[in-house]
């Protein structure tokens, strides 16, 4: 028992943490964008991840030529808003009630066009992004004697000020409100007099303003290339399952749950190894779907026959 | 329109109806044998390729044309009848011998996966298919599974020469044979799949994709259903592995087919021929690799990074834009402008009096 206590190296263990912690800040931040156009639409956008690339490759356009990083990332943001919700409009919309299948197809097409899109924009070579938070050697705080750097600290804060700013958006203005009433029931909201069809294209923009605010969060650490948001991406999804795919307080639990898991997994469980991550993550969602079908926080719906 | 005239009217199963069926076949046989036979080494191999994707999407398509459930990791199924016929070959099988252990191994597992499938419902079931779709390279990387997968290096040498019966000349022939196995697989396959879905299980698939709850309620035992049919599915995708293993005489994990991007091209393969279609998954199959094979060479010919994949992209967009039920959904439609096939009636029967006490 002490040798076990002795052997166990606690300001280590505060650091995988910390690390686990950002990370699954990024994927809190994608799953929140999936539920975001899940609610709103009930599909999963499959390009949702492709789409925060694009803002990443434009926040390195920006800085390159002289912005700050935070004024960047911000007018990607808005540029991800627009560019999301010009491709609801055109290439979703219009197959929206016609096949399910034709829309995970068109997904998968926005998914590939966007990704090699990168390529075709800003050449294919991988580039930097600088971090919008101080990111030396020595900017770093002591917690229980651990190093935190603030680069990761960082982007778990920004998770936290992300969330209260939707709390804000869905539960104090016109606009969430319409938001939640055309994820109730669109029929409904439409013949309350709200237009469903700007509310859908406002949730895929705004899912696709947090998309672009992960990238950039997660770009200065991964380095940018068209491959950035694949992994992120898969890990994402599996979070909003584990959450419920309608729940943006499941989406923000999951994505933290399995950034924490992998950095516990890669730290502490050897024989698995940083491959198995993903299974191990796979079978943990699988066994809670058996008991909770719609996920830890989601609503299970009712079919009338 | 002036000149076309209303629909012809052609009842379903008259002579007719048959000898139309019987020239769609008939065109599709006269290609395949006139490019199994004159076609040579690249333009051969790709008509392969489309089969063996042709008869993974045929697996998808049980599932998802008649049960109404994507799954995003059919890769993992065809991985596994790869891996399957490669490990048997590399311990000294005769190839032709692994393909039904592979199907048997794949409808296994296939029913392994289908039964949490059971609770799981739309989105939540493509979701966990695509979890699978990843973890599957990741397993055949894992060390201590490499005994078995032999890990990154992969399984090599997985030649299956024609057998001494086939008119097939050893080594020379080899696309050639390739190929007509192909076919040959197939076309027993699509005929599985096809008297499967006549069959009284064929019923209640289509029971349940089109009202679960209702289906439940008219006795139809959802869980024995949706288990044979994951299990039947992945075995066919999983065969269809097989044949892709001594085609490519190689398997390793690396290998985009194994990988998510295998499963998504089934799943845009099968949707762009257009689901629950008899030919919907070959005419799919050969959409998706003509297609794909176009859009790499224009990006090729113009030296520009990224641009076959835009292209492709396009393609798929501009396809769920304008046949979003596939291009079997799209011939369907232009054919009624001509011809339109209707139900056979039932023959009037005379109305005779109800007879008291006779029911059984």
């Amino acid at each position: 028992m002490m040798h076990a206590l002795m052997a166990f190296n606690g300001s280590l263990f505060v650091e995988r943490m910390v690390n686990g912690l950002a990370e699954g800040s990024i994927f809190a931040l994608l799953a929140l964008s999936l539920v975001v156009v899940f609610r709103a639409t009930g599909q999963l956008n499959f390009a949702q991840g492709e789409i925060g690339l694009f803002g990443a490759f434009l926040v390195s356009t920006l800085t390159l030529s002289g912005l700050p990083v935070w004024l960047s990332i911000l007018i990607a943001m808005v540029a991800g808003f627009v560019l999301a919700a010009v491709l609801e409009r055109v290439v979703i919309r219009p197959i929206e009630h016609r096949n399910p299948g034709a829309v995970v197809v068109a997904a998968i097409g926005l998914f590939l066009g966007l990704n090699q899109m990168h390529s075709l924009i800003w050449g294919p070579d991988a580039r930097s992004l600088p971090s919008l938070f101080p990111s030396g050697p020595t900017d770093f705080f002591r917690l229980f004697g651990a190093a935190v750097y603030w680069q990761r600290f960082g982007i778990f804060l920004t998770l936290l000020v992300m969330l209260a700013l939707l709390w804000v958006l869905f539960n104090r203005t016109k606009v969430g409100l319409a938001m939640r009433a055309v994820a109730n029931n669109a029929e409904s909201a439409g013949l309350a007099g709200i237009r469903v069809g700007w509310v859908l294209m406002i949730g895929w923009g705004l899912a696709a303003a947090i998309s672009v605010l992960a990238a950039a969060l997660l770009a200065p650490q991964g380095g940018l290339s068209a491959a950035l948001m694949f992994g992120p991406f898969l890990s994402a999804s599996a979070a909003a399952t584990l959450g419920g795919l309608d729940s943006p307080v499941g989406a923000v639990v999951g994505g933290l749950t399995l950034g924490v898991l992998k950095a516990v997994i890669i730290g502490y469980v050897g024989f698995l190894g940083g491959d198995m991550v993903f299974t191990v993550s796979l079978v943990i969602i699988l066994v809670v779907l058996l008991f909770r079908p719609g996920g830890l926080f989601g609503s299970e719906r009712v079919e009338r026959v | 329109m002036a000149g076309l005239g209303t629909p012809r009217l052609v009842e379903h199963g008259s002579v007719q109806h048959r000898v139309g069926q019987l020239l769609l076949f008939g065109l599709f046989a006269a290609i395949f044998l006139w490019q199994g036979l004159t076609a040579e080494r690249p333009g051969l191999g790709l008509l392969t390729d489309a089969i063996i994707l042709a008869i993974a999407v045929t697996g998808l398509n049980l599932i998802t044309g008649f049960t109404g459930q994507i799954s995003i990791g059919h890769s993992a199924f065809f991985g596994l009848g790869a891996y399957t016929t490669a490990i048997l070959i590399d311990r000294g099988w005769t190839p032709g011998w692994t393909f039904p252990v592979a199907a048997v191994v794949a409808f296994v597992i296939g029913c392994i996966v289908g039964l949490p499938a059971l609770r799981l419902k739309g989105i939540y079931l493509a979701l966990v298919t695509l979890g699978l779709a990843v973890a599957f390279p990741a397993m055949l990387n894992y060390k201590h599974l490499a005994g078995l997968t032999n890990g990154a290096l992969g399984i090599k040498n997985l030649t299956y020469l024609p057998p001494e019966w086939t008119p097939f000349d050893g080594r020379r022939d080899l696309h050639k044979w390739m190929f007509w196995l192909a076919v040959v697989i197939f076309l027993i396959v699509s005929v599985v799949a096809s008297n499967l879905l006549r069959s009284r299980i064929g019923r209640a698939m289509i029971a349940v994709r089109d009202n679960e709850t209702a289906a439940a309620v008219m006795g139809v035992d959802r869980a024995q259903v949706k288990t044979v049919v994951f299990g039947l599915s992945a075995a066919m995708t999983g065969v269809a592995g097989s044949l892709f293993a001594v085609k490519l005489t190689l398997v390793e994990p690396a290998i985009a087919q194994f990988t998510l991007l295998g499963a998504i091209s089934i799943l845009v393969a099968m949707v762009i021929g257009g689901t629950a279609a008899t030919w919907g998954p070959l005419v799919g199959a050969l959409a998706y690799t003509y297609i794909n094979d176009w859009a790499k060479t224009q990006g090729e010919e113009n030296d520009i990074a990224g641009l076959g994949g835009v292209i492709f992209a396009v393609v798929l967009i501009l396809i769920a834009r304008f046949a979003p039920f596939g291009v079997v959904g799209l011939l369907r439609k232009l054919r009624a402008k001509f011809v339109r096939v209707v139900p056979k009636l039932p023959a009037v029967q005379p109305v005779e009096p109800v007879a008291t006490g006779d029911h059984t």
